[in-house]
């Protein structure tokens, strides 16, 4: 596929000529290419003031804020729509600017400004928003200033009336005068479009189209844009596609990748903001960006402060820095999102062959037809056919491609921007009426999730016993960076100290009870098939494939051929999926301690599970007063739960009993994480939940000869929203049952050679838990979260001691 | 939550200076139904969207045919389309703090215009920089011509009210 033509302006054989043209200074170009070079995010504020004096304050502020920060003059409104007399007359009165009146001030002021401000280590740039730009760069580069950002399109749609053929032209005309600038830069503004809505596969398009038409005017360093939308996962999907689709068209060009902080409706709370600023700087490491550009706490309420501006890039360079903590993210490929924007962009590019290669040109005709179209845009060269919804995963998708050269995926469900009655395919009928209510929630979808429930970052604060505030316990959430700073906390030695109590009751408990403890294997050629997307991990066993346990399971039911009733406390390592860090009790190794009855009902096992958890208690109660008042946990909720048996719900009254308050569960599947936890914490003592639906839950579940289809199952659910303790089963035993059971798992049974050899044999009927030592020491010592409790924690993602 | 939209869902650069370059041919296409239509606007000077589009999902929901004019909308074009769409109703938003300056100038223009004397004509928003001015801005603005001011998010269930009152309304 040849999508540089080699008789287009855009070939690499002009790659050479920021070599050519000589900068007398250092540019804005060659600091982005260092600090690629280097690894490092370059943070940026939006910042402009009229006063020449101010604006110079402003800048070295921002200098001095850190050691990778780049500075922006944004220009005012008169300025940018070129009313230059407007801009004078508001200087010469004293009226309120928005910004600084670039062209108005003139190239000496401005010069003399960035004196000792621009240097090698600091690059400044010019940020405006005008589609009649060329006095504006004109004014920069007398100035001295080599960098800018806009569009034919990102810098005309979104804001008014003119014509965009009219601002195609303009941009043409400012791209030439800016490319007779030494090593200029030029990034576009299409990542952002009105800011929100807009499904990222047009923003990936934009950006790279728009690229794309600067280098064919003589652009030869670029940045492309992607402003933060409403999912992180979707976002690094789309950041993937564009740099994947910069590598295959910008042939030759210097380039990198700019990350707007979310541009739509901001959160109001200054802990809200700061999540979502934090969340775009993870967006911006682990998708591989150069740069970002901040948003500030002020952001939803006014234009901010040097000070609000200076808080904001500290916060997202501190944020980056715990992103490295974290596994890059793996470009996916062939992507929905690099999909849908390659046929985007193939569109324009085929209609640029066809008349000169003339990107400009093919740019005002695809949005003439259609082939481009960007959803609630109300400007008079938008088709405004297309139309975009936000779904209850809380991804952008098209609810109507109208024109463009892609096709919807089939419809799913969605309440947020459509109305709830109406949910067919989005490729068979015409998307639902849009209703002003389902608009007003969907706008605001980002501002409420960060205002009122600060969702957790993959890898918060570096100061876990400390909260920030009680309205974001998330990010008190950080896995230690030094294993000397964690074992030497005496919240960690508190802690241990209670699991140490824990574990020596459970085994008093269970020897005095007739159990037999085992040491488990951790090594085998087959594990526990576990669920929920956790994977196994592989090892070589002399060139057989071994898997390290994910459970004891198998060895628990092989156990009882020894002792009627067996337990262990066994480490498993499950490598559950990324997304589990932020639950704050997932770890991807942590410790059961496992149980096995011969012979026994569920009931029966429940019974034990019950007298292990408070036994616990009361052992800890007794022992470790001291520690736990040092923990800070109220044990007052410890009443409640000695008053045992605990309660039991069925797995459909739960889900009736979510659905009542409104939730979406499933009844065919596992009790979601967040549906779990919000059950946790509306209960005073620990629960039961039993009869999960097959399917759910791994072959070994005996399922119901009575009420096929239910598990003869429970999972021990703690109070206070600290979520899922235990989880158990009577067992599947019979050979026939077993095959049967792994087979509709979707597994191949010829992998569990021993365990089928055995069961093949005959063995015993019984029933069995786990509980989570670290959930249950969680638990009861009062933990933010379960990484607490273990010396050495694996949190899912996160490369540790 | 409607004030939140009205004041911070604008997009990246708060461009908010008057588009001296526009085109009225778009306003033709959009405003020249057969039937009673209302006019949805942003004032001269003002580049957000939103709060336009979630007028004109409002407005349709109450039994009105919209006509929108988008953001950043010359006095000039505005008065066109008013004069040969004849609307029903015209809605002026305002959410970025020039709401009373650009509001008091056009309807001016709007009230001097035969058949446009009797047509009902309000406007909305953040219509300005502080507060605690808005009982003087509003009556300013209902001095110089306005039949309605709906001031921020307590303004937008007044709003509602008063639409369908209208004889165009979901009541003809």
């Amino acid at each position: 596929m040849q999508l540089i033509r080699p008789e287009s302006h855009i070939s690499g054989a002009e790659a050479s000529r920021p070599e050519q043209l000589r900068a007398s200074h250092p540019t804005f170009a060659e600091f982005m290419r260092r600090a690629r070079a280097a690894g490092t995010l370059v943070v940026q504020p939006r910042m402009g003031v009229a006063d020449p004096a101010l604006m110079r304050a402003g800048l070295l502020t921002v200098k001095h804020a850190g050691p990778s920060t780049a500075g922006t003059i944004t220009l005012d409104s008169f300025t940018r729509v070129g009313d230059h007399a407007a801009a004078r007359h508001a200087l010469d009165t004293g009226a309120d600017l928005n910004g600084y009146p670039l062209v108005v001030h003139g190239p000496t002021v401005t010069a003399a400004l960035l004196e000792g401000v621009r240097d090698a280590r600091f690059p400044v740039q010019v940020r405006h928003g005008s589609a009649v730009p060329q006095a504006i760069i004109a004014a920069a580069a007398a100035a001295g200033l080599d960098a800018t950002e806009g569009g034919p399109v990102s810098y005309c749609l979104p804001y008014g009336r003119t014509p965009l053929a009219t601002s195609v032209r303009n941009w043409t005309e400012a791209c030439e005068l800016l490319a007779d600038v030494p090593d200029s830069h030029l990034e576009t503004f299409g990542g952002c479009m009105l800011g929100q809505l807009c499904p990222p596969s047009l923003l990936v398009a934009l950006s790279v189209l728009e690229c794309l038409f600067f280098a064919q005017h003589g652009i030869r360093s670029v940045s492309l844009s992607y402003a933060q939308q409403t999912d992180p996962r979707q976002d690094l999907e789309a950041v993937a596609a564009l740099r994947r689709l910069a590598g295959e068209l910008l042939t030759g060009l210097d380039w990198h990748i700019v990350i707007y902080t979310y541009m739509g409706v901001f959160p109001r709370t200054p802990d809200g903001a700061l999540a979502l600023l934090e969340e775009s700087a993870r967006l911006a490491v682990r998708s591989g960006a150069s740069r970002l550009i901040v948003k500030t706490v002020a952001e939803a309420h006014r234009i901010p402060t040097f000070a609000e501006n200076v808080q904001a890039l500290r916060a997202a360079s501190a944020a980056a820095d715990r992103a490295r903590l974290v596994v890059p993210y793996t470009d996916p490929g062939e992507s929905e999102v690099y999909l849908e924007a390659r046929a985007l962009i193939h569109a324009v590019l085929d209609l640029a062959a066809d008349h000169r290669d003339d990107l400009g040109h093919a740019l005002s005709t695809a949005f003439r037809r259609g082939l481009l179209d960007v959803p609630f845009c109300l400007h008079p060269d938008n088709a405004g056919r297309a139309r975009s919804r936000l779904d209850d995963d809380g991804r952008l998708h098209w609810s109507d491609v109208g024109a463009m050269p892609i096709r919807p995926r089939p419809g799913r469900s969605s309440t947020t921007a459509q109305s709830a009655q109406n949910t067919q395919t989005a490729h068979d009928s015409p998307p639902p009426p849009l209703r002003s209510s389902d608009l007003l929630t969907s706008l605001t979808y980002v501002e409420r999730r960060y205002d009122t429930a600060t969702p957790a970052p993959l890898e918060p604060s570096p100061n876990p016993a400390i909260p920030r505030s009680t309205a974001m316990p998330a990010l008190s959430d950080t896995p230690p960076t030094s294993v000397r700073a964690h074992l030497s906390d005496p919240a960690t030695r508190n802690t241990l100290l209670i699991q140490n109590s824990i574990v020596a009751a459970t085994r008093e408990h269970l020897g005095a009870l007739g159990f037999t403890e085992m040491l488990p294997p951790i090594i085998g050629p087959v594990t526990d098939p576990g669920g929920r997307g956790s994977k196994q991990v592989d090892v070589d066993f002399y060139g057989h494939p071994y898997k390290l346990m994910t459970s004891a399971i198998l060895y628990k039911q092989a156990s009882l051929l020894a002792f009627d009733k067996i337990f262990c406390i066994a480490p498993n390592v499950r490598l559950e999926p990324l997304e589990t860090c932020t639950t704050s009790r997932h770890l991807a190794e942590f410790h059961q301690i496992d149980v096995e009855i011969a012979g026994a009902t569920r009931e029966q096992a429940m019974a034990v599970a019950e007298s292990i958890v408070v036994g616990a208690i009361r052992r800890v109660l007794a022992e470790r007063d001291a520690e736990l008042a040092a923990l800070g946990r109220d044990t007052a909720p410890f009443a409640e739960v000695l008053e045992w048996p605990f309660d039991h719900v069925s797995h459909a009254d739960a889900v009736a009993d979510l659905r009542t308050l409104g939730l979406e569960q499933s009844a065919d599947a596992e009790i979601e994480w967040r549906n779990e936890e919000i059950l946790s914490g509306k209960a005073g003592r620990p629960f039961f939940v039993t009869d999960y639906p097959k399917g759910s839950r791994g072959f070994y579940d005996r399922e119901s000869r009575t009420e096929p289809g239910r598990l003869r199952n429970f999972d021990l659910i703690a109070p206070e929203g600290y979520g899922e303790l235990a989880s158990g089963s009577e067992r599947e035993y019979e050979y026939a049952r077993i095959v049967t059971r792994i087979r509709e798992s979707g597994e191949n049974p010829a992998k569990y050679g021993w365990y089928l050899d055995m069961a093949r044999e005959g063995i015993q009927g019984s029933a069995g838990f786990g509980i989570g030592l670290e959930r249950l020491t969680r638990y009861i010592a009062g933990l933010t979260s379960v990484w607490q409790a273990s010396a050495y924690p694996k949190v899912p993602g996160v490369v540790s001691a | 939550m409607p004030s939140d939209l009205l004041t911070g869902a604008g997009p990246g650069p708060d461009a908010a200076a008057p588009s001296r370059s526009a085109s009225a041919s778009a306003i033709a296409t959009t405003a020249t139904t057969a039937t009673a239509t209302a006019i949805v606007t942003g004032t001269a000077s003002d580049a957000h969207t939103w709060n336009l589009v979630f007028l004109q999902l409002l407005l349709e929901e109450l039994g009105h045919e919209v006509a929108n004019l988008g953001p950043c909308v010359p006095d000039a074009e505005l008065v066109d389309a008013c004069r040969r769409t004849a609307p029903s109703l015209v809605v002026v938003s305002s959410v970025n703090g020039h709401g009373v300056s650009d509001g008091l100038r056009v309807i001016r223009r709007l009230r001097e215009q035969r058949g446009l004397d009797g047509t009902p004509i309000v406007i909305g928003g953040k219509l300005g920089i502080s507060g605690a001015d808005n009982a003087r801005h509003a009556d300013r603005l209902l001095a110089a011509g306005f039949d309605g001011v709906f001031d921020d998010a307590a303004g937008l269930s007044l709003f509602q009210s008063y639409v369908t009152a209208l004889p165009a309304g979901r009541a003809s």
